[in-house]
């Protein structure tokens, strides 16, 4: 097992060899990787900026190229530091282009709660897996623009329901003030930076707690969740079905017979 | 000459989606029609009358006034005529246009020119990240086209750009020529980090020195013949790109290895 | 209660073959009569029992592992805008599971097979069946690269393996048992593949191809399921690899098999450069051997996504495109690949796979025994079967389309020198008639009284791919869901299963190897039967030859 990591961290002991490189230089790294697995040339002056040396980069190419079967775990220090999905996207084409040479997989270790779940649906029934619109009555997407981090920076939604998330801990602080400025709603089986903020708390059960449910594996494989426990407390999905049915009750502004659009926006 | 005027009553609160705000359209239309013309607004249509006041019909000539931040999409897909905006605009400024001509008094927002195939957008202000870019998913960006930016521009320039030319007075954020395939991305300023990543064709130059992924080789000095053929185009726009031996020479990289690509960085090392 | 009156009917099952007949339903089935109700004037129109796709991919793992790396075709699709009746959705390449059932709809397909289901994923793929509005569906399990059954296979176990096999069955929920490249994507997980029949697969003393493919049709025929093994046969797509593909049919040895999407294992050729046609020797073959159905997994020219458990050929096709190339292993069961794809008349290698579809089409004697498919998404989108009936209807369009082709292309290929013609009554063998009975849904594919009411009643149109493409009227389970194509009601459609015996003590072999080998809990493993949309558990039958 090879570690990459800005620090020593529990997992150095696991590991056979450790690859400490300087913040920031994920993108680098990867990069000068990829050129080695193709055996073209790299600028040697610049890659000691990396941290690491070009024997131990091209060490570290023989042994993924010797692999039988490899496998790149990723998680939030990649995608979430400068560079962000540049950095995920690096990673990935270099799986991809080792399996010229042997088999290789690379696979994304997914922040709390039942994010590939989520990603999972959304993609079946609207074809994006986050970051969608709906406000012309068919999805659309574009992260960056319909993505909920940066709706919320820019002030460009009135109203918001969260649900299985705590934005409030998470989230840049001028998304979280924007939160506060608007109507928030929040289902949270348990009180959250995200509930405190929220104009509307709804305590509901714990899925998998108790709840029933599906949970999505990294890997995309689905899960049971069973139920240990009763809660007096209604399931989210109780609770989003009776929004949806006040909803529904609403008059409707979308026009009627016009289904199809054939040219997006 | 006669021109339609637009001016913004008031910003609105979310954003405003405005593909019908485009010399296209409007030409077309006598008064009555240009008010009624549908915007969106979150999920539902309402009339442009109902946040702009309108003046004049029938013209390819349009003029914006107003602040336009939250307003996207002006020009989507346009062929034709003048586009002039007193004010800043949003995302999606031109995007997919073919040709004629957008000129900002003011920033832009993300995506300006993205996938554009023709014609002439100038952000006399700055632009958000991804101008001339491909959208998410799509292999090429932008096919053809000029865009100028005055300030500084963000993340992903001439993202997958096949052809056509991006200048950029300001500096340029990570990622500018990500991937490009082909075209001119000129920096006036120089750039961030990053720049050329993954680039396979094209050119890039800039002004000042960059800081350069390793994968990029250093080739050579030189001042290419094409150089003074570019800046005389490039002098028409008014954008002056120094090609006197003696006042300098350009230093070639050539990368990005890691593609590996035929792709040219050019930055300009005055004597 | 319903009356469709007046119509050209054409009932292959029962012979009718565009007589007036009236169709009347009640209950959700034809019956011979009914007293009031609404009545439909078909007067010159014609009336065919509702579409069945034998082979396509439309939910689980992979479909939405290409619907993740298409935002660029879903932009550019048709949306589908949500109203009080209908959900949200995108076509294209890989639609959206609301818009593939407005889509199948649309075009009169009532039944549709997915084709493709790793048992790790079932929960994932029911759950997408769920979201299918409108047709009926059923689903094959992905079994040929199971370590587990592998294992018994080359011991010969073929006792505990047949009980493994419906155990297998029943754990995903499923209708019948697809073989994907027997051997090979097993192989795949150590980056081989197995290409010949007889050859041992890699990481096995003993086991071949050949055996893996009698063995499961073996056990299938025994457990008197339905549908016979569902074969997808090794070497998929390569030149030359007809020869693999008559092997695994001889080694069936007169057992039941469903060839899957034969156009993409008729070829002849060396290499790319030398590749060619090879259907009429296919069909010929073929013509002869009454124990087999296949679907044609028909290819048209223009942008597609290419999904498949094959993760060889991916890898060589993503190599060929230098295009997006995405890779998915399931466990010990299986794996997927997906690049997305597009077909050029101009590219010789593209030209002869567009004309074998057809040829395969045009050649097998037998409609009953070939039908129409594209191997949605690999071959063309579903939403073009149309197309694909209008080159089966027309030889004129047809040969008009041939002169697209370069003239290297037309050497390579028959087309040009078939003049054959199929009839509404063959069309409506091929799309609707032969897949139910292949499949062995007695309740599809036919008028008689006693059948699911999915009729469709097509306006009379010279041009065959406009009329068929968009029907007057679609009715399914009696219900009308499309009139002048506006979609009108999107009831829930039921899933086909079968239970095939098993001893239990199944479970106690498999229970250890299990626990030791993958990584879920055994309870875990299996559909549970609430998660299946109003389930109709299909009857084994007696399959003695």
């Amino acid at each position: 097992m090879v570690l990459v990591d800005i620090r020593e961290t529990k997992s150095v002991k696991a590991s056979d060899i450790f690859l400490q490189i300087r913040p920031g230089k994920d993108f680098e790294v990867i990069t000068i990787l990829r050129a080695l697995v193709k055996e073209q040339p790299v600028d040697e002056s610049q890659v000691q900026e990396t941290g690491l040396t070009l024997e131990q980069l091209q060490d570290f190419v023989d042994r993924m190229k010797k692999a039988k079967f490899g496998v790149f775990f990723f998680g939030m220090g990649l995608s979430m530091t400068r560079g962000k999905h540049m950095n995920s996207a690096a990673l990935l084409t270099l799986a991809a282009e080792l399996n010229a040479f042997t088999k290789f997989v690379a696979m994304p270790m997914r922040g709390h709660g039942n994010v590939t779940g989520a990603d999972v649906i959304m993609r079946w029934q609207t074809g994006y897996p986050f970051a969608i619109q709906f406000g012309r009555g068919y999805p659309r997407y574009n992260p960056g623009e319909f993505s909920t981090v940066d709706l919320l920076v820019r002030g460009d939604v009135d109203a918001a329901l969260i649900l299985g998330a705590d934005p409030g801990a998470t989230m840049p602080q001028p998304a979280i003030d924007h939160l506060a400025r608007i109507p928030t709603i929040c289902l949270d089986p348990k009180v959250t930076h995200t509930s405190r903020l929220s104009r509307v708390h709804i305590t509901t059960a714990a899925t998998g707690i108790s709840a029933p449910g599906t949970g999505y594996r990294m890997d995309e494989v689905p899960l049971p969740l069973r139920p240990a426990l009763k809660s007096p407390y209604p399931t989210d999905e109780q609770v989003v079905r009776r929004i949806h049915e006040a909803v529904l009750k609403k008059p409707d502004w979308l026009q009627q017979g016009n289904r199809m659009a054939l040219n997006q926006v | 000459m006669s021109q339609v005027t637009l001016r913004l009553k008031q910003t609105p609160d979310v954003p405003l989606e405005a593909e019908n705000i485009t010399p296209d359209v409007l030409s077309d239309l006598p008064h009555d029609e240009i008010r009624a013309l549908k915007l969106q607004l979150g999920k539902r249509t309402f009339r442009i009358d109902e946040f702009f006041e309108v003046e004049g019909e029938r013209s390819d000539q349009v003029e914006l006034h107003g602040d336009l931040k939250r307003v996207k999409w002006l020009g989507r897909g346009m062929t034709r005529g003048r586009l002039v905006v007193h004010g800043d605009t949003g995302m999606h400024l031109g995007a997919l246009m073919k040709g004629g001509e957008i000129d900002v008094h003011g920033s832009a927002g993300d995506w300006v020119g993205a996938e554009m195939k023709g014609g002439l957008i100038h952000v006399r202000g700055d632009a958000g990240g991804q101008v001339g870019a491909a959208y998410r998913g799509a292999t090429v960006g932008m096919k053809n086209g000029t865009i100028l930016i005055d300030g500084c521009a963000g993340l992903e320039t001439g993202m997958r750009m096949k052809k056509g030319t991006i200048v950029v007075g300001g500096v340029v954020k990570d990622f500018g020529g990500l991937q490009m395939k082909g075209g001119n991305i000129v920096m006036l300023s120089g750039a961030e980090i990053r720049t050329g990543a993954w680039m396979v064709r094209g050119t890039i130059i800039s002004m000042l020195p960059l800081k350069l992924l390793p994968t990029f080789r250093y080739s050579c000095d030189y001042n290419p013949g094409f150089l003074t053929l570019f800046a005389r185009q490039l002098n028409r726009l008014g954008v002056s790109l120094p090609v006197s031996a003696a006042a300098g020479v350009y230093q070639l990289f050539s990368g990005d290895c890691s593609v590996p690509g035929k792709g040219e960085i050019l930055v300009w090392q005055p004597h | 209660m319903l009356r469709i009156t007046g119509g050209k009917v054409y009932d292959p099952l029962h012979g009718i073959d565009g007589q007036i007949r009236d169709i009347c339903i009640h209950d959700g089935k034809v019956v011979d009569s009914v007293d009031g109700g609404r009545t439909i004037d078909a007067s010159g129109m014609v009336v065919f029992p509702g579409g069945v796709d034998v082979h396509t991919h439309v939910a689980g793992g992979s479909i939405n592992f290409a619907r993740a790396m298409t935002p660029e075709d879903h932009r550019r699709t048709v949306a589908f805008i949500r109203s009080q009746t209908t959900r949200s959705g995108l076509g294209g390449m890989a639609p959206t599971t609301f818009a593939t059932g407005y889509l199948y709809a649309g075009m009169g397909w009532t039944t549709v097979n997915e084709a493709a289901v790793p048992i790790l994923s079932a929960k994932h793929t029911h759950e997408e069946l769920r979201d299918v509005p409108i047709v009926d569906k059923s689903c094959c399990v992905l079994m040929a690269n199971n370590e587990i059954l592998l294992d018994l296979l080359e011991q010969g176990e073929m006792e505990r393996a047949r009980h493994l096999v419906a155990w297998q069955i029943w754990a995903a929920k499923a209708y019948g048992v697809k073989a994907v490249n027997p051997g090979g994507v097993a192989a795949w997980k150590w980056g081989n593949d197995a290409k010949q029949m007889a050859e041992t697969v890699p990481g096995y003393t003993s086991l071949t191809p050949a055996k893996i493919v009698t063995g499961l049709a073996q056990i299938i025929d025994e457990l008197g399921l339905p549908h016979p093994i569902h074969l997808h046969c090794n070497n998929l797509g390569a030149p030359g690899n007809i020869s693999t593909t008559l092997e695994t049919m001889k080694s069936l040895d007169g057992r039941r098999a469903h060839m899957a999407h034969l156009q993409y294992h008729s070829y002849g050729g060396d290499d790319w450069s030398t590749m060619r046609s090879e259907a009429p020797a296919m069909a010929e073959y073929f013509n002869q051997q009454k124990n087999l159905t296949c679907d044609a997994g028909a290819v048209l020219f223009g942008d597609t996504v290419t999904i498949t458990a094959d993760g060889p050929w991916q890898h060589l096709l993503y190599k060929l495109t230098g295009r997006k190339w995405g890779n998915l292993d399931v466990e010990n069961e299986t794996g997927c690949g997906i690049v997305p794809y597009t077909y050029r008349p101009s590219n010789l290698v593209n030209a002869v796979q567009w004309a074998v579809g057809l040829e395969l089409l045009l050649l097998i004697d037998d409609p009953w025994r070939i039908f129409l498919t594209t191997d949605h998404p690999n071959g063309a989108c579903f939403w073009r079967y149309p197309e694909i009936i209008q080159l089966l209807m027309c030889r004129d369009f047809r040969q008009e389309c041939v002169t697209q082709l370069s003239e290297k292309a037309r050497e390579r290929v028959h087309l040009p020198d078939i003049d054959r013609e199929y009839s509404r009554f063959e069309i409506a063998i091929i799309t609707s008639a032969g897949p139910a009975k292949a499949l062995g849904m007695p309740n599809k594919g036919h008028l008689g009284a006693g059948a699911d009411a999915d009729v469709v009643v097509y306006d009379e149109d010279e041009d065959i791919a406009r009329m068929f493409g968009h029907p007057r009227y679609v009715i399914k389970g009696g219900e009308i869901v499309i009139e002048e194509g506006d979609i009108r009601a999107t009831p829930e459609g039921r899933e086909f299963l079968v239970q095939p015996s098993f001893d239990r003590e199944i479970e106690d072999f498999l229970r250890p190897l299990f626990e030791e080998t993958y990584t879920m809990s055994f309870e875990n493993y299996p559909v549970e039967m609430h998660r299946i949309e109003r389930p109709e558990i299909s009857e084994c039958i007696d399959v003695s030859t």
